[in-house]
């Protein structure tokens, strides 16, 4: 039934994009690290992505999130989240919603751009769709049935700071993250690094869909470092995953990532997949309602 | 408490940045400023020579590149929209395609030009050679 759920939801958005205008990005295809390429101002980009994960002891779930992000400017992206889930043979609910921002403090470009992203969760202790891998999060968390996980209520504050670089092509990203729960639990650490690279670099003279320049291919891996209370790598969760990104005419774009758990703690498979589509010049449309 | 209080810090944190910002862009809105982001490229960028020189491949690269990217906000024929420069303008087409080249690298941010630095370097160089097409 899920299944047939989320084929409604991607027929949806492909028939949106299908009459919306055109719109490309830059975007770097990561599910999970961040790199210094910020939204375009006035831009929205609407984001349906999952996440797809092997339970050892327990019931396999799926885990749909939205993502509005909006380029508020050149410097400054903002981003709505708000997350789901499904666990088989358990059941589904919202889980909360998170407001992040992310600000690039250099105006030019060097060999290394950092960006500063500060973020507030809203989420109970049923959400499962793994944006964040931190302190010793582990796939036992999941294995708790929704109704007794969905008790639990996380009010947190992440940070991260973001590195990235371009170069002949690639891009190479490192994200450090520390979150902090609210609820006087000592900070949590993680880590994200991920490169990128398209398939052809230049771009064809005519419009085409399936040649090398829309395509995108790169691996990332993120983890757990423990806490302030513990700051170690032993009994934390890490990952492995390749993505391939499409970016189809109109601003759409398909990106799909497999997974794979490298500890004891760790699911043993994950796999994500987003459909994005972006509408340019959306700010400009909405000032001239007002005018 | 503590559930109301973050995210009041966080609106207003984002709405005193936005309009610190807007602030900031009131004063563009003329060529002027492309002319003086361009002035802070380092002189090596004019010697900077175009791969594509005037092949008419590139210029029909850069410009599927430039309807994707830029039309937005230089308009379908580059001329401008609202802030945005007009791409045909003196201030531009004087430039070097080096200097164009290193401008769409890093943007001009407090403007309102996001950095193009995820673009490849070629498809920056098909982009900069359709816009010097333009001139003809």
């Amino acid at each position: 039934m899920i299944v047939v759920r989320i084929a409604i939801v991607l027929a949806f958005l492909a028939a949106c994009a299908a009459i919306a205008l055109p719109a490309a990005a830059q975007d770097t295809p990561y599910f999970i690290t961040y790199s210094h390429h910020l939204e375009e101002p006035g831009t929205l980009e609407v984001e349906f992505s999952s996440n797809y994960a092997t339970q050892r002891a327990g019931n396999d779930f799926i885990a749909p999130w939205l993502e509005l992000e909006y380029g508020a400017k050149a410097w400054w992206t903002t981003e709505l989240y708000l997350d789901s889930q499904h666990t088989f043979n358990d059941g589904s609910l919202f889980t909360g919603w998170r407001w992040e921002n992310r600000f690039r403090p250099l105006m030019k470009a060097h060999w290394i751009n950092p960006v500063l992203y500060v973020e507030y969760e809203d989420v109970n202790g049923a959400d499962k769709n793994m944006i964040e891998v931190v302190g010793f999060d582990s796939q036992a968390d999941h294995a708790v049935r929704n109704d007794v996980a969905s008790r639990e209520h996380n009010h947190e504050i992440e940070t991260k700071l973001i590195l990235s670089s371009d170069f002949k092509g690639w891009n190479v990203s490192e994200n450090f993250i520390a979150e902090k729960n609210l609820g006087h639990r000592p900070w949590e650490f993680g880590y994200a690094i991920a490169a990128s690279r398209p398939l052809r670099l230049a771009a064809s003279s005519s419009p085409c869909n399936f040649c090398r320049e829309n395509f995108v291919a790169g691996v990332e891996m993120y983890g757990g470092l423990g806490t302030t209370d513990s700051a170690t790598l032993s009994g934390t969760s890490h990952y492995v995953a390749s993505i391939l990104a499409w970016q189809m005419p109109r601003g759409v774009t398909l990106r799909l990532s497999p997974g794979w758990g490298l500890t004891d703690t760790s699911h043993r498979f994950l796999l994500r997949w987003g459909l994005t589509y972006e509408i340019s010049g959306f700010g400009r449309k909405v000032r001239s309602w007002f005018r | 408490m503590i559930r109301l209080f973050i995210p009041a810090v966080l609106i207003i944190t984002s709405a005193a940045f936005a309009a610190a910002g807007a602030a900031r862009e009131k004063k563009s809105g003329d060529d002027r400023g492309v002319i003086s982001a361009i002035a802070q490229a380092p002189l090596a960028t004019r010697e900077w020579r175009n791969p594509y020189g005037d092949q008419p491949d590139a210029i029909a690269a850069g410009r599927k590149l430039y309807l994707q990217h830029c039309a937005e906000c230089h308009s379908r024929d580059a001329r401008g929209r609202g802030r945005a420069t007009n791409l045909r303008s003196p201030g531009v087409q004087n430039a070097t395609p080096g200097e164009l080249v290193w401008l769409l690298r890093n943007g001009n941010l407090w403007r309102g030009m996001p950095s193009w630095s995820g673009l490849p370097v070629e498809r920056r160089w098909q982009i900069v050679t359709y816009l010097k097409s333009l001139r003809r």
